[in-house]
């Protein structure tokens, strides 16, 4: 399956550190100054609802980035995300308060179980393209939810309560303007990574096998390999959310914040930022999050109005708002060359006269 | 025995409002080529309009049906056109590849239960139709209502039977699934045929939804449930088979049905879906053997 939306955006999907600032400095040099710049949000903000939201911004930022992967890069599509987050969510919560891990032990079992999960979601796509694997993956997705709502040592429909938050050097990361200082640098962390898998071997293969998986395998490309990568590396990042979203005072997660509903939340992140470009995402996690915050007294509006947003998006701007800041940028180096081109035109002329 | 027995017909009942649902889709899919995910709604929205017709026009049930299918049809058509229309024309002759279609059909989906949800609010709505005693067949009891949704449900297949094999409507239908490009130059009108095969296919949910209602209450979430069931059942019975969608349909019913008699009630939802992760991975072209279509 070649998906002509992610087509439009195929070379110019987010290209990471250029190459030819790798020469220089270290590509993880402007994350470091982006983390910096990062630091005193939290004190700029002084109301805690609104350090809460820059929290989950910051968790949907991961989400979006690790659904990105399998569906920008590699051209799967896949409506389990939000499943993976909740079994991220609830693996954490489990080994904290069953086990009696701590967050930093938590955290990194709870990617674990998520990835090898994602391992599973994947596995259908091995022969299931499209529509195919879409209706898997929904199918998977539900079953999740429901197990999850009539377990009861998962606290079925009631929550699961009572997660400890994690301690970083001591302190407790129990409030909102501290937890800002884990899910902030792991948000950039993610991000890194998801620069450093595009430009690596890894994802100049995912790309191939979105464009057209039977030329990636005429090209040496190990086709379900790669796939099940893709699977494995979003869950992780799914994983990651999730665990983030449990541990996030007061410690209590929903099976209903994984509903099909929070899906397609995301989905109109990932398409309205653009499928397959890493700062579209971003700005469609910042800007969905934002909106579904001011609008939460209009849950039932706001619901129409962001699915009329994805299905005019996927109608008139296939390639979203990472397109647009793209067709941007090239018009303007175009419009540069073309000056310049103009300018060299004009002195030839007077030389002329 | 007897407790099996009535699972059994349950499941048969139940099975058969998934079978017309899976119909629309597979209808939809072998027509138009795409996927639709907003079926379930299509379906939810067909029971509210037919309770509503039903109440506040004070029609009998039948009519209401009949007309609730007709205005859901309509309803259909008009999605069709407004929205649907500019994707599958984009993906080349009426195709989609690529996962636009899908994922509008998400956002379509939202856009529909929550506009449900302003209208008719949250609250589960009663269905009140008086079907009288239930009857007797031999020694075991049957609700009237479970006989209403079996012959209301075959008379609706044998209807889109006789469509589309006996008129000549419905072999244009069936040229337009067949081949685009040479219903075209047969002088056959392919973009109204399209838009009608789409609202047939929203018809049939619609009908489902109308079946329904009496048994179960008539809500808002109602969809999102039934949409996987019955791509459950037009899985299982190979995807864009019309036959093999009512056999699969009949077989999620009392597959669910069985399940939550002897296993547990508690996942009553889940039968469907591992039936249908397993057809998808062990044998994608359904028990029918239809060649699966790697489309959309």
């Amino acid at each position: 399956m070649t998906a002509d939306i992610v087509k439009n955006t195929e070379q110019r999907a987010g290209g990471g550190a250029s190459p030819s600032r790798r020469g220089s400095v270290h590509p993880i040099v402007p994350w470091i100054v982006a983390w910096a710049c990062l630091l005193p949000l939290p004190f700029l903000l002084t109301n805690a609802y609104t350090q809460y939201v820059v929290n989950v911004i910051c968790i949907n930022v991961i989400l979006a980035v690790g659904l990105n992967i399998v569906k920008g890069f590699a051209g799967q599509v896949t409506v389990g995300h939000m499943a993976l987050a909740a079994i991220g969510a609830y693996s954490s919560a489990v080994l904290s308060t069953k086990l009696g891990l701590p967050f930093w032990g938590a955290m990194p079992a709870a990617m674990l179980v998520t990835g090898l999960a994602g391992a599973i979601v994947g596995v259908p796509s091995f022969r299931l393209e499209g529509a195919y694997l879409a209706l898997a993956t929904l199918g998977l997705a539900e079953a999740v939810r429901i197990i999850i709502s009539g377990t009861d040592w998962l606290g079925a429909s009631l929550g699961y309560a009572g997660i400890p938050p994690p301690y970083l050097a001591g302190i407790a990361l129990d409030d909102y303007r501290s937890y800002y200082y884990l899910a902030m640098p792991l948000a950039l962390l993610g991000l890194y990574f998801a620069f450093s898998i595009l430009s690596s071997d890894i994802g100049r293969a995912l790309k191939a096998l979105r464009e057209d998986p039977l030329a990636a395998a005429a090209s040496g490309v190990n086709v379900r390999k790669y796939k099940v990568t893709a699977f494995v590396l979003s869950a992780l990042y799914a994983g990651c959310a999730g665990s983030l979203q449990a541990h996030m005072a007061p410690g209590f997660i929903h099976p209903n914040s994984y509903t099909i509903t929070e899906m397609i939340t995301l989905l109109l992140m990932v398409v309205f930022g653009g499928i397959g470009h890493i700062w579209g995402g971003v700005i469609g996690a910042i800007a969905v999050t934002l909106i579904d915050d001011l609008t939460r007294d209009y849950l039932q509006y706001r619901m129409v109005m962001f699915g009329a947003v994805i299905v005019l998006t996927v109608m008139f701007m296939p390639s979203g708002i990472g397109g647009l800041i793209d067709d941007v940028l090239v018009r303007r180096r175009f419009k540069a060359i073309r000056r310049r081109r103009a300018g060299v035109a004009s002195v030839v002329a007077a030389d002329d006269v | 025995m007897d407790y099996v027995i009535d699972l059994v017909i349950i499941g048969l009942s139940v099975g058969m409002v998934y079978a017309l649902v899976a119909l629309g889709i597979s209808l939809i899919f072998s027509g138009l080529d795409i996927v639709h995910f907003a079926h379930g709604e299509i379906y939810m929205l067909g029971a509210f309009i037919g309770l509503m017709i039903f109440q506040k026009l004070a029609l009998p049930y039948v009519p209401a049906l009949l007309l609730a299918i007709v205005v859901t049809g309509l309803i259909g058509v008009l999605i069709e056109r407004l929205f649907y229309r500019r994707l599958t024309r984009a993906g080349g002759g009426y195709t989609v590849a690529g996962m636009g279609m899908i994922i509008s059909g998400f956002g379509m989906s939202i856009v529909l239960q929550n506009i449900a949800f302003l209208i008719w609010g949250a609250k589960p709505l009663p269905f009140p139709v008086p079907f009288g005693m239930p009857v007797e067949v031999g020694n075991l009891t049957l609700p009237m209502s479970y006989v209403w949704i079996v012959s209301a449900g075959l008379l609706i297949m044998v209807g889109l039977h006789l469509l589309l094999r006996r008129t000549m409507l419905g072999l244009a239908m069936r040229a337009v699934a067949h081949n685009k490009d040479i219903a075209y130059l047969s002088g056959i009108n392919v973009p109204a045929m399209i838009s009608l095969t789409f609202g047939v296919g929203c018809a049939l949910g619609a009908a489902a939804g109308v079946l329904i209602g009496p048994i179960n209450y008539v809500q808002v979430q109602m969809g999102l449930g039934v949409l996987i069931k019955a791509f459950a059942a037009a899985v299982v019975g190979g995807f864009g088979s019309l036959p093999g969608a009512v056999l699969g349909g009949l077989l999620v019913g009392v597959v669910e049905s069985l399940g939550a008699g002897f296993i547990s009630g508690t996942y009553k939802d889940v039968y469907a879906f591992i039936l249908l992760v397993l057809v998808l991975m062990v044998k994608p072209s359904g028990i029918l053997g239809v060649e699966a279509r790697m489309k959309a």
